[in-house]
């Protein structure tokens, strides 16, 4: 058994409903979404996103836009779907039920 | 000193140092090659290379214009390698590792769990067709399996079928394959499921649709909205087509194998098969009569067997094969297989074309022979026309016991019996005047041939006898055909000349063989029989018609 492996596994797991919550504050281009990702310490490397991000959009709960940028080339700025906001919202509560549900069992074991 | 090179990254240009660049190069490449199979990998590129582009912007400024190769490797750490964060479900698991994970993604995205067929080689007796197959279908492969055993007998169709499955059917050779092979029940559940699905998904297509058109905001939106809806509309089209091409696809496999084994049955086995006959019952017919018969001595029956194998075996087979691929949505396709069995059928419909156009070359010439069958004068002014009864003994009451030993090819019959062949044909009299004042019996014999002398050959083989007690004539049934003789169209016509002022009587058992004999009454050949006809000048004359229902009679006019 490998920690890493159980460790990054734990961390996908959770990248998808942490990404949404991102979103929820606002339209946000890649860059931005990168930047709380890697001050949270979700991600530790930048290109795991991206599949995510195309994955989410193929699935129907993301949509983005294009918008000109003053410093450069146009930027893709990512917004939630009526359907994202609703799977935002049920993944919210399970990770809330998960949470609760894992404390217990560890104050348990403890 | 180093050289640059001048890239496009995103609609930004960098001076690349040559190294960096390759190494880059490289990179992105390989990503590329990561996403092979997923349907995003374009916008998920241009993403990747649209950040890689920013950074290497936040890294050169005016003091320092090029990229270097530090610039690239600190790039690529930020981003990772591409194992890293390859997304799995995107990808075909094989190693142990990546198991786990891979069963995750298939329960939460119902897309990837539809079940595939595939051959189950770890609980397999040949090539694990069957198991494979079972597990489709989820019952006991055991049943399957002696369905297929007891199918090798069946003129090795079962066997064929195995070995087409064999080749069709991929083994499930990696894990993930494995799981896909169990993977969700195929069943009406499921399929309403799935329908549901797609339609809450057409639903949501729709809305998102609708929303597009609404806001219409610049140019490139619109674009991809008219993308988004060809491509729904697509989908629609899509889903339709792929739900009756399952039920085309189960019919062909039905058909296909049905014919198989009746093409199986026909060449290989001694048994015959039917085909209904729209006049009388069935036409019974085997190959190898038909070649015994019909086929000229100069062709082989191998060269027919190999014409019809080729010529209907191969579209047969072609159909059982597309009927397994898109039932079980197998996607295999080997070009050089496909290539060798069409140039294949051309070969058979060649030796089709070539063994039909020498079978009709055999019939090109047409010959006629006139021969008087010797009679006596009847003592009587009374003749009696009679057909032979039909004896135990009789070769055709033999027929009647053994009906599939007969083949029946429209005027002709060919009938077996103590493993010699007949090849009978049935007669057809007619009664004219005679010009002198005795009876006549003349047979008209016709046949085809290859040619004029051959033909009159066979004319001449007509062999037909009566038996004749006084006033008594007894015709036969048939007209034999030497055993040798090939059937090409032998005919029969009997002529009997009457002379004036004589009586004839048909029996009952006559109207088998009588044809349109013309009478001044316009009375049918049907209720000619059983009468006595007596010649006049005019022609034949009723004497005991009295009794006979005018509606009977000939209307005049209609012929």
């Amino acid at each position: 058994m490998n920690i890493e492996n159980t460790k990054a596994q734990m961390k996908k797991g959770v990248l998808e409903f942490c990404i949404l919550s991102v979103l929820s504050s606002g339209d946000q281009y890649p860059s931005e979404i990168i930047e709380k990702l890697k001050d949270a310490k979700l991600i530790v490397v930048e290109g795991t996103l991206y599949p995510l991000l195309m994955r989410l959009k193929n699935d129907g709960l993301l949509s983005y836009r294009w918008e000109e940028s003053l410093s450069g080339p146009p930027r893709k700025y990512y917004k939630l779907t009526p359907v994202g906001k609703q799977y935002l919202k049920e993944l919210k509560t399970s990770w809330n039920e998960l949470v609760d549900a894992v404390n217990k069992i560890i104050d348990k074991s403890n | 000193m180093n050289r640059t090179i001048t890239m496009n990254l995103n609609g930004i240009i960098f001076h690349i140092e040559e190294d960096a660049y390759d190494k880059l190069n490289k990179y992105l490449s390989t990503i590329k090659g990561y996403f092979k199979d997923s349907e995003g990998r374009d916008e998920i590129m241009s993403d990747i290379e649209a950040r890689i582009a920013e950074m290497l912007s936040e890294k050169v400024s005016s003091t320092k214009q090029a990229v270097l190769l530090s610039d690239v490797e600190s790039v690529i750490a930020v981003m990772g390698k591409p194992e890293d964060f390859a997304d799995d479900s995107e990808r075909k698991e094989s190693t142990e590792n990546t198991n786990s994970s891979s069963d995750e993604n298939r329960t939460s995205y119902p897309n990837n769990k539809r079940r595939r067929v595939f051959r189950d080689t770890d609980d397999k007796i040949l090539g694990g067709v069957c198991a494979g197959i079972a597990n489709y279908f989820d019952f006991d492969p055991l049943w399957l399996r002696a369905a297929f055993a007891i199918s090798f007998f069946a003129f090795g169709s079962g066997f064929l079928l195995y070995i087409i499955l064999w080749i069709i059917i991929p083994a499930a050779k990696t894990t993930a394959e494995k799981l896909e092979m169990r993977g969700e029940k195929v069943d009406i559940n499921n399929i309403g499921k799935a329908v549901n699905e797609e339609f809450e998904d057409f639903k949501k297509k729709m809305k998102d649709f609708g929303h597009e058109v609404n806001s219409k905001e610049n140019k490139e939106k619109l674009k991809t909205t008219a993308q988004k809806a060809t491509e729904f509309i697509g989908d629609v089209f899509h889903n339709i087509i792929h739900v009756f091409g399952k039920i085309v696809a189960f019919f062909l496999l039905f058909i296909g194998i049905v014919l198989m084994v009746a093409l199986l049955a026909t060449i290989f086995g001694s048994g015959t098969i039917s085909v209904f006959n729209t006049s009388t019952s069935t036409i019974h017919y085997s190959l190898y009569e038909f070649c015994s018969t019909v086929l000229p001595g100069s062709l082989p029956m191998s060269l027919v067997v190999i014409g019809i194998i080729l010529f209907i075996g191969i579209p047969l087979s072609a159909m059982i094969y597309s009927g397994i691929r898109h039932l079980f949505g197998i996607k295999q396709k080997n070009r050089i297989v496909k290539y060798f069995f069409n140039t294949l059928w051309l070969v058979g419909l060649c030796l089709m074309i070539y063994i039909g156009i020498k079978i009709g070359n055999d019939f090109s010439e047409e010959a006629t022979v006139r021969e008087r069958i010797e009679i006596t004068q009847p003592t009587t002014s009374t003749l009696t026309l009679d057909l032979k009864a039909l004896p135990e003994d009789d070769i055709d009451a033999t027929y009647y016991h053994h009906r599939k030993h007969k083949i029946d090819l429209g005027d002709w019959a060919v009938i077996s019996k103590d493993e010699n062949s007949f090849r009978l044909g049935y007669p057809s009299m007619s009664i004219q005047p005679s010009e002198t004042d005795s009876f006549q019996l003349i047979a008209v014999k016709k046949s085809n041939g290859r040619n004029k002398k051959e033909a009159t050959g066979y004319a001449k083989n007509i062999d037909y006898t009566i038996t004749q007690k006084d006033s008594v004539f007894t015709f036969n049934n048939y007209f034999e055909i030497k055993s040798n003789d090939k059937l090409r169209a032998q005919d029969l016509k009997l002529i009997l000349k009457v002379p004036v002022d004589k009586i004839i009587f048909l029996s009952k058992r006559m109207e088998k063989i009588i044809y349109n004999i013309e009478n001044i009454s316009n009375t049918l050949d049907d209720d000619m029989v059983n009468r006595r006809w007596k010649m006049t000048k005019q022609g034949l004359e009723c004497i005991d018609c009295d009794g006979l229902d005018n509606l009977h009679k000939h209307k005049t006019g209609t012929y």
